[in-house]
């Protein structure tokens, strides 16, 4: 209840005629003027201008106001520009609430008498609720500019490559020996995608000369704790000690895998002699070896979308490379007879189709059909297929070459556990949001990009990595303190049983465990106030900081009873 | 080098690209040449894969955007000049007069009312029409009406109409109000024009403008959305629901020479719009390739199936005027058949903004044989432009998804930061 030593200030805004017309205010002011607590009830034609701003300005002053109620338009519009003059005016912004009688009461009711009722009643429970406000302040956090990046394929290099400067380090780890991940064994690029793998190979050379990017080959990332800006990251190496560092965010590029075409013998993988996955082919033309077998191919069926019903979804690069293959294969070899066999073509990039087309012209075979079977025929291998008009057909080749889904990649579990970000119902990384934070997870600070995220294309991944940078580096600036949420969760450890329903129902792992005390605890660096914490604590023990049980409990009553 | 930054377009990649270089600090001017942000992202009802709520998922973004104090955003603002160099621009932007103060507006919308113009809405596709004074849609953000002068009898006419000036109690309406022009000191560009529509009446086969049943996809999106010309009602032009829809995919693809990459998915939309909101709609999906790439995109095609859409394999599509509305011939699997449906809808190729062109001229960067901006590929750099200092994100560079576009503008934004960064301390020389 509101204290004695209180003097709240109610304003009411006649937004022109838009509030003034449609609700009594003359009545306003006669009843909220005698509440408990409210030292005055003023009108303005236009609190929002800059003359009405000043207003409310130099009244919280000259009448010594503790409280601010401003009742006029949606939170949406002005919350925070009240908020604004409540802090000129030398009051904690947490100590004033905005009521909306515009969109809640004056647009929405025809009958004056019964706006200008719910609009007393709305203010009624603004007031109420305001005398229950404490201070809030916001917090300020040191932070680390260094960033560490998971994997050294392409997306972990771009990544890498686009955060480090003199005044940021980058460390890249890399499980294997060599950084480049599959882009580097790949023959080359679709020809409107780069100047091929000395592309790829330039980026490598740059991050060895780099000198603000850190290479652990042969490395795995073991532990990370804590929170966007200050990450507590151990890291052990190839041989010697663990090391530890610390960073203020974390790039996920941990590539992919490949579906398996041995899973199912359909595909005749590891049984027929000459069945090849794409990257098998993409390694032998890259090492020169196809060029030195004995028999060159004479006849080659390119296979799409193997595993594609498997993984239930299309991996959208099969196509293009396989393109990209078959045009290799088609200047190496200028006899051969090549055969794609597809369902769907997806060439969604704008420069796909010329390409395709380019192919057609070559004299390279399009039969849109579903392959039943690869096996070993009479004169090398049949492939067995069904066209579209459910006609069976075979085609003898000497060369299969499978292009199989893109899978997540091994490793996607362990790192998830450890990051403690999601995994969505596909087995890759979740985003945050699928379409507004594509590269960012729910663990802010920790973002996903590359084939991590999602089957994608070279330069796809590219522009992920940049876009994951570009995030890190709009938010992460050295000597720079960052400002985390004032409205989070806190923890009534008299209350708390430990039975930790929080910590599982917290999608940014700010609610932990504390085994010593038996308690949960919130750490208010990493809660965004969501307050699902409070919602599902079965004791009572969580309050949200701004919507406390008494704040929102004495408003709803107010507004329900008056 | 001036650390100030010019964002070109105010879709949702100019937008996101807004946010996080003011994030960053610097001061951003986002020059947008209709008079609201939000562009074609937020025509739409509703958003695959998830079906998402547009107007819910982007308006804390533009709330966010409006409310930023690093943010000057620039309606009916186009850029006429670009002198000095990067790092150290200079954008001369012409910003026309709307006639209407955003300081003393506050989005009321009393001033629509009495005007005595009445012109077809651009914004709605010219399904309905507006006021001389108007906001594009309900929920148009920034909520300031502006004046169109082409229409109001103000200016076309030179009558002494001040009906709108008279109905509005904030003296917000300021007929002397005139176009200006900006000399803006900036250190780098964002280009994020977005993109348009291939233009259906170049395929008469197609029946578009012949039979009144034949809607463009963007005509069905604010067919459907319920801020739209029929406030969500599903009503043809002749004012009967459909009962029985045909969706064409690759309109205009053969003649663009590329696959857009999102209309197998907003198509597919479409054909969940119909079957939910009419009860009984037979949808019919006339496609030629399925191009759903992704991980959760053929999860979408699936569950669309599953509703009981027929997508039928086919080529050759004609549409024809017939007592139902029109007929639909095409030939499948060798076969030559045909519909007869209530409602058509083309999902046109996406093509590049026209306006790309005379703009990039302005830039000094360069375009590529379709007015898509050309981006460097020889370096794997998916933003980076022809001319050092000016980016690109979105539609702009090329068709994609709003994810894609979002993707884009935090690569953009990643070149102008990381750039500053590399530049503002000097290289430490190591022994």
């Amino acid at each position: 209840m509101a204290s004695e030593e209180y003097r709240i200030g109610v304003y009411v805004c006649e937004c022109g005629p838009n509030i003034a017309d449609a609700v009594d205010i003359d009545r306003v002011i006669e009843e909220i003027s005698p509440l408990p607590g409210v030292a005055v009830v003023k009108r303005h034609k236009l609190f929002c201008s800059g003359e009405g701003k000043e207003f409310l300005k130099q009244d919280i002053i000259d009448e010594n106001i503790t409280h601010v109620v401003v009742a006029a338009c949606s939170p949406k519009d002005h919350e925070a520009t009240f908020a604004g003059v409540c802090k000129e005016a030398g009051i904690n912004p947490y100590l004033y609430q905005i009521v909306n009688i515009r969109e809640g009461c004056a647009w929405i009711i025809k009958d004056k008498e019964a706006a200008t009722k719910k609009a007393i009643s709305y203010i009624r429970a603004g007031v109420s609720r305001v005398g229950y406000h404490v201070p809030l302040e916001q917090l300020e956090l040191d932070s680390v500019p260094d960033v560490l990046v998971i994997g050294g394929g392409i997306a972990g290099i771009e990544a890498a490559l686009s955060l480090a400067s003199p005044i940021r380090k980058v460390y890249l780890i890399e499980k294997t020996e060599t950084l480049g991940g599959t882009a580097a064994k790949l023959a080359g690029l679709l020809p409107y995608q780069g100047e091929g793998p000395g592309a790829i190979k330039s980026k490598i050379d740059a991050v060895g000369e780099n000198e603000n990017i850190e290479v652990y080959l042969e490395s795995e990332v073991e532990k990370a704790l804590g929170f966007f800006g200050n990450f507590e990251i151990s890291i052990r190496p190839h041989e010697g000690d663990p090391v530890e560092l610390n960073v203020g965010a974390i790039v996920v590029a941990t590539g992919f895998s490949n579906y398996d075409p041995a899973e199912d013998k359909k595909w005749g993988y590891g049984k027929v002699d000459n069945v090849f996955t794409a990257l098998d082919i993409e390694e032998q033309i890259s090492s020169g070896e196809i060029k030195k077998s004995k028999t060159a191919p004479k006849k080659v069926a390119l296979i799409h979308c193997v595993g594609r019903d498997e993984v239930g979804y299309c991996s959208g690069i099969c196509c293009n490379y396989l393109f990209k293959i078959a045009n290799n294969l088609k200047e190496t070899f200028k006899d051969a007879n090549i055969t794609h066999f597809y369902r769907d073509l997806c060439v969604p990039n704008k420069n796909d189709e010329a390409f395709f087309n380019n192919l057609k012209e070559k004299g390279i075979e399009f039969v849109r059909a579903d392959v039943s079977g690869v096996s070993k025929g009479k004169s090398g291998i049949e492939v067995a297929y069904t066209d579209e008009s459910g006609e069976k057909g075979s085609l003898d080749v000497d060369m299969v070459i499978l292009a199989p889904a893109v899978k997540p990649g091994e490793d996607t579990e362990r790192i998830a556990e450890m990051l403690d970000i999601t995994i969505d119902e596909t087995g890759f990384f979740e985003e945050e949001h699928l379409l507004l934070g594509p590269v960012n997870t729910a663990v802010d600070g920790v973002y996903i990009v590359g084939c991590a995220q999602g089957p994608r294309n070279i330069p796809d991944t590219i522009s992920q990595s940049n876009a994951a940078a570009g995030a890190i580096l709009s938010r992460l600036i050295p000597g720079q303190k960052l400002l985390p949420e004032v409205k989070v969760s806190e923890v009534l450890e008299s209350l708390c049983t430990g039975c930790q329903t929080c910590v599982n129902v917290c999608s940014y792992g700010a609610a932990s465990y504390d085994e010593n005390k038996g308690v949960s605890v919130i750490n208010e660096a990493i809660c965004r106030g969501c307050g699902n914490c409070v919602g599902s604590c079965p004791s009572g023990a969580i309050r949200s900081k701004h919507f406390t049980e008494t704040q929102l409990h004495q408003e709803v009553i107010e507004a329900l009873l008056s | 080098m001036n650390k100030d930054i010019l964002v070109i377009g105010g879709g949702i990649a100019g937008i996101q690209a807004s946010l996080l270089i003011a994030e960053s600090g610097r001061k951003v001017y986002l020059a947008e040449k209709t008079s609201m942000i939000g562009g074609n992202a937020i025509k739409f009802e509703e958003v695959f894969p998830n079906m998402e709520c547009s107007t819910c998922m982007l308006a804390p973004k533009q709330q966010e955007l409006l409310q930023n104090a690093n943010i000057e955003l620039l309606t009916l603002a186009t850029l006429k000049r670009l002198d000095g160099s990067p790092g150290d621009f200079t954008a001369t932007i012409q910003v026309k007069a709307g006639y209407v103060s955003p300081v003393d507006c506050i989005g009321c919308g009393a001033c629509y009312e009495p005007c005595p113009v009445s012109v077809k809405n651009p914004f709605e596709e010219n399904l309905n029409e507006r006021k001389a004074i108007f906001v594009p849609c309900a929920g148009a953000l920034p909520n300031v009406p502006v004046i169109d002068t082409d229409n109001c009898v103000r200016f076309t006419k030179g009558e002494d109409c001040t009906a709108c000036q008279e109905a509005c109690m904030f003296e917000a309406i300021d007929f002397n109000q005139e176009d200006k022009e900006l000399q803006l000191k900036v250190g780098a560009v964002v280009v994020a024009t977005g993109f348009d529509e291939f233009d259906v009446k170049d395929l008469p086969e197609y029946g578009y403008g012949e039979l009144d049943c034949v809607y463009t996809a963007m005509e069905f999106e604010r067919l459907f959305a319920s801020n739209g010309p029929t406030l969500g009602e599903l009503t043809l032009r002749n004012g009967e629901t459909p009962k029985k829809a045909a969706i064409v995919h690759c309109v205009g693809r053969d003649k663009v020479g590329y696959c857009s990459g999102i209309c197998c998915m907003y198509s597919a939309k479409f054909a969940r719009f119909l079957k939910h909101k009419i009860d009984g709609a037979e949808v019919f999906a006339l496609y030629s390739d399925l191009c759903v790439p992704g991980k959760l995109n053929e999860r979408f095609y699936r569950e669309t199936l599953g509703e009981g859409v027929s997508y039928i394999h086919c080529g050759n599509v004609k549409v024809e005027k017939n007592s139902k509305g029109a007929k639909v011939t095409y030939d499948s699997a060798g076969k030559s058949e045909s519909i007869d449906v209530d409602m058509v809808i083309l999902a046109p190729a996406v093509i590049a903004n026209p306006d790309n062109v005379a703009l990039a001229e302005i830039l000094g960067i360069e375009c590529d044989s379709r007015g898509f901006f050309a981006t460097e590929t020889g370096s794997l750099a998916p933003v980076t432009t022809s001319r050092e200092g000016i980016y690109v994100a979105g539609c702009a560079e090329s068709p994609k998804d709003i994810a894609a576009s979002i993707t884009q503008a935090g690569a953009a934004v990643n070149k102008i930061i990381s750039t500053a960064e590399r530049a503002s301390v000097p290289q430490a020389v190591e022994d």
